[in-house]
């Protein structure tokens, strides 16, 4: 029973992994009502950025700080190109982002190949410490370190700041907010810009953990779509309540039932979005 | 018996109470006006009626039945019906089709999946009564969203009449008109008969005292005061609230 | 200027004179010129095999099946608008189901399991429509269906993997494979060369079906339920009615699409019920346009023939040009008038240049 506690660990760290990714996508879809459905794809090309840098120059933090970036740029493209023409159309936007991500996840299988990439854990965050018996992945202890970082930040920028009261008054009545005097737009583009590269540091912290291989773009959506629906938009912390229950669902499901993991995150998302659609804590939808 | 009674109905949004505690009833063939300045909760209260809001607290009752929870078409069916303050046809349709989905919504035949619609000649000569009467059946073939604004108000309030309702409530039916157009929907209205009941929202006060006996004004959510076109006219609280002291009710502006 | 095009979507082609015309009343063309064009292409596509070699008519049978898969897309997206980003849900439950019953459950008819198939699939829309028209919403939802668009994903990607779990009946994540031919029952089996004509058949059963119903009082529902659902409600029309029929028969149409379509490949994997095969249907829809009843299908021939080239000439980059298509699908194809003004519009200003247009 004891091995529970490693494999809490393990899907404690996949649920902070997967907070990363679906803080993000959670922002520009609660904020911006944008459904940017490219984010899983994203993701993997921060993955396979931040591996690409890490075989070539074995410096891992330049990686996450790369990864971050490039993924800010090609989501700002995105978002001048072609998100900004499509306001307020949902289906095209949705539409759109499914037609990039398959040409990303393309774009990947082109560059590095079919094969599954293997991410090495850095050095200096390599090894276990043994508590009581117990084997501890220090690179676990690290990913769950970062999560509760940028949680606290985040979680301190939406309650404390005027960033964050100004994305929760448009949340609530954009129109008021922008006739305010409030650049809501820039606020929005940011936040957006934000969005993709958190899920930049996602896909390079994430990779020694979720692994790189060219279709997990699909997988991840799926599961950021899943999170987002069952902990609800518009508070991080609701955002944080479903990456937990969904990670540490999929992570004790594979290990003690793997054929049906993920099956039954599909259940929890139906069951949600049926019964509750605004999620565990989340803002009211209907 | 009264045709439509609403009895404490009250509507909350958030904190805020768009209407509060509102009864009424209009009497089977009376010309009711509703007046109020801008955001006195006149088209929430339209809506509390016609079942596209729920209420918070309080009954509707039509003819007699509650129908505080039936749906909107429910309502529609029982004899009301709505025209909308801001044009709401189906506007990339012509102005004959918008007749004929008008006209088909309480009868059997919108659920036949077979026939084509327009080999419907009773639907098609419907239709045809209903564009003349409103002096629309030349424009039956044009497209709603290129018609002139009051093109477009006279198929919404003909749209309103396709369900043959007992009760008609009109928002706003002049918005936006000329003062001939203004004055031809008030003809239009006054020549409805005895067989339709009214209850309109205006802010055009000669629309208001052209067709109806009765007027409401409601301010804040709430009924401010009630009474005859005579007996508003010269409130002095009206005259305050609505148009300001220094002008005085239906002498022009 | 070119006559405008008759504005009743998915209406007869029909040319619109000018206001100004004195004879501004709609004259619906002699059924010779409605006709004609429908006869031209049956013609064409029966005595096609004829003349060319069978893996372009195999080619063009897949154009038959993905142009009835979008169709019955686009009776929901372009008539009701309700767009699902999981009608391959549909697509495959025909489809396993028909391989299942032939395959494992030992009945050989060919109707025997287009009929269950069309039975399941109907029993699965039904099932999955109440909840997912509960997040719809009127009025915002049309125009902001993020939740209903969120669930009809979790269908296809639910119902995918079933498939693989359900190993014992569907084969699991390696599909069926081995469907054999149709059997028409009384000794009559189609050959691959035969499954063509088949295919056309009930493709042609299904477009005049799908043709008669989005021309009726109910189609007319639907158009209005697009373009403005509360003054549907407000005349007196159960709108959560119309949505939900027409999403079961949206459905059955793609079920019909899928079974078809097992008969043609011999082989399903649980991809068929993914959003992978759903994004083929949306593509249609939107690339073939949602102004005229035939624009899948149009769409259909356009996408056919574009993977087709690209297996030969850049087979791995198929998926890049594919992806492509989407973002170029969305930019260029405008957008006016709450519809897709696609590849179908301008075959039908093709068509009326070709035959000297509407005098």
């Amino acid at each position: 029973m004891s091995q529970a506690l490693v494999t809490g660990l393990n899907g404690l760290s996949y649920a902070f992994i997967l907070f990363l990714l679906a803080a993000g996508f959670s922002l520009t879809f609660g904020v911006m009502g944008v459904l940017n459905l490219a984010h899983g794809a994203l993701y993997m090309l921060g993955a396979y950025i931040g591996l690409q840098i890490v075989n070539t120059l074995d410096l891992f933090w330049l990686a996450i700080i790369v990864a971050a970036a490039a993924l800010a740029i090609i989501g700002y493209a995105l978002y001048a190109f072609f998100l900004k023409r499509l306001y307020g159309r949902v289906p095209e936007q949705g539409v759109l982002t499914i037609g990039v991500a398959i040409m990303i996840a393309n774009i990947v299988l082109w560059i590095w190949g079919p094969r599954a990439k293997i991410m090495q854990t850095p050095d200096f965050l390599t090894g276990v410490i043994t508590i009581g018996g117990l084997s501890f992945p220090i690179y676990r202890l690290f990913v769950c370190g970062v999560g509760l970082v940028v949680l606290g930040l985040l979680w301190y920028i939406q309650d404390r700041t005027r960033a964050g009261a100004i994305i929760r008054a448009g949340m609530d009545n954009k129109d008021m907010t922008v006739s305010l005097g409030i650049n809501y737009g820039l606020v929005s583009t940011l936040v957006f810009l934000l969005g993709m590269a958190l899920a930049g540091v996602a896909g390079v912290i994430g990779a020694p953990i979720t692994g790189a291989y060219p279709t997990m773009g699909d997988n991840l959506l799926l599961l950021t779509l899943i999170v987002v629906v069952v902990g609800g938009t518009g508070y991080i912390q609701g955002t944080m309540l479903g990456a937990l229950v969904i990670g540490l669902l999929d992570t004790f499901g594979k290990a003690y039932i793997p054929q049906v993991a993920l099956f039954f995150a599909w259940i929890v998302f139906l069951a949600v979005l049926l019964i509750r659609p605004s999620g565990l804590i989340g803002r009211k939808v209907f | 018996m009264a045709l439509l009674e609403a009895q404490n109905l009250s509507v909350h949004f958030g904190g805020l109470a768009a209407v509060k505690s509102v009864t009424f009833g209009i009497e089977p063939g009376e010309r009711l006006a509703l007046i109020g300045p801008n955001g006195a909760g006149k088209t929430t209260l339209f809506n509390l009626l016609t079942g596209q809001l729920k209420p918070s607290g309080g009954k509707v009752f039509f003819k007699g039945q509650d129908i505080t929870n039936a749906s909107v078409y429910a309502r529609t069916h029982l004899g009301m019906a709505r025209s909308f303050q801001i044009t709401s046809l189906f506007a990339y349709q012509s102005v004959m089709v918008n007749a004929m989905i008008g006209l088909q919504g309480v009868e059997k035949s919108r659920y036949g999946f077979f026939q084509p619609l327009f080999k419907d000649r009773a639907l098609k000569a419907a239709a045809q009564a209903l564009l003349e009467s409103t002096d629309s059946w030349d424009l039956r073939d044009e497209i709603v969203s290129s018609l002139a604004h009051g093109q477009q108000r006279k198929l919404e309030i003909a749209l309103s009449l396709a369900s043959h309702p007992d009760l008609l409530l009109l928002d706003e039916p002049s918005c936006g008109l000329t003062t001939f157009e203004s004055a031809d929907i008030t003809r239009r209205i006054r020549d409805l008969g005895p067989k339709i009941t009214v209850l309109m929202i205006a802010h055009d006060m000669d629309l208001v005292f052209g067709v109806a006996e009765r007027v409401i004004l409601l301010h804040y959510g709430q009924i401010a005061c009630e009474g005859t076109c005579d007996e508003i006219r010269s409130n002095e609280m009206v005259r305050e609230i609505y148009m300001g002291t220094r002008k005085q009710l239906g002498a022009g502006r | 200027m070119d006559e405008e095009l008759s504005q009743i979507p998915g209406g007869p082609p029909i040319a619109v004179p000018s206001p100004q015309d004195p004879a501004a009343r709609r004259v619906p063309r002699p059924l010779i010129e409605t006709v004609l064009p429908i006869a031209v292409v049956a013609v064409i596509v029966l005595l096609l095999p004829l003349f060319i070699p069978s893996f372009v008519s195999s080619l063009v049978t897949k154009m038959m099946i993905f142009g009835l898969f979008g169709l019955s897309l686009n009776l929901i997206w372009g008539y009701a608008n309700i767009p699902s980003f999981g009608h391959a849900a549909f697509f495959g439950v025909g489809a396993y189901t028909a391989a299942v019953i032939v395959t494992k459950a030992g009945f050989s008819n060919f109707w025997f399991s287009m009929l269950i198939a069309i039975l399941a699939t109907a029993a699965v829309a039904a099932i999955l429509g109440v909840p997912a028209f509960r997040v719809f919403g009127v009025g915002a939802g049309a125009a902001n269906p993020i939740y209903f668009l969120l669930a009809t994903i979790a269908f296809g990607e639910l119902l995918s993997r079933m498939a693989i779990v359900m190993r014992p009946v569907t084969g699991g994540s390696t599909g069926i494979s081995g469907i054999p031919k149709p059997d028409l029952g009384l000794g009559a089996k189609v050959s691959a060369d035969q499954y063509y004509y088949l295919v056309f058949a009930i493709g042609v059963i299904c477009l005049f079906l799908m043709y008669r119903i989005v021309n009726s009082h109910y189609g007319y529902g639907l158009r209005g339920i697009h373009d403005n659902e509360r003054r549907m409600q407000a005349l007196g029309y159960n709108t959560w009615l119309y949505k939900y029929t027409s999403w079961i028969v949206a459905a059955v149409f793609g079920g019909v699409a899928g079974v078809l379509f097992a008969y043609f490949g011999s082989t399903l994997v649980p991809n068929n019920l993914s959003m992978v095969t759903s994004d083929i249907s949306f593509l249609l829809v939107i690339l073939g346009g949602t102004t005229v009843f035939f624009g899948p299908l149009v769409a259909a021939v356009f996408y056919v023939g574009v993977e087709y080239f690209a297996s030969i000439y850049l087979p791995q980059r198929w998926p890049l040009i594919f992806g492509a298509l989407f973002v170029i699908a969305i930019m260029m194809i405008p957008w006016t008038k709450g519809r897709y003004q696609g590849l179908g519009p301008e075959v039908l200003r093709l068509w009326k240049k070709v035959t000297g247009g509407a005098a």
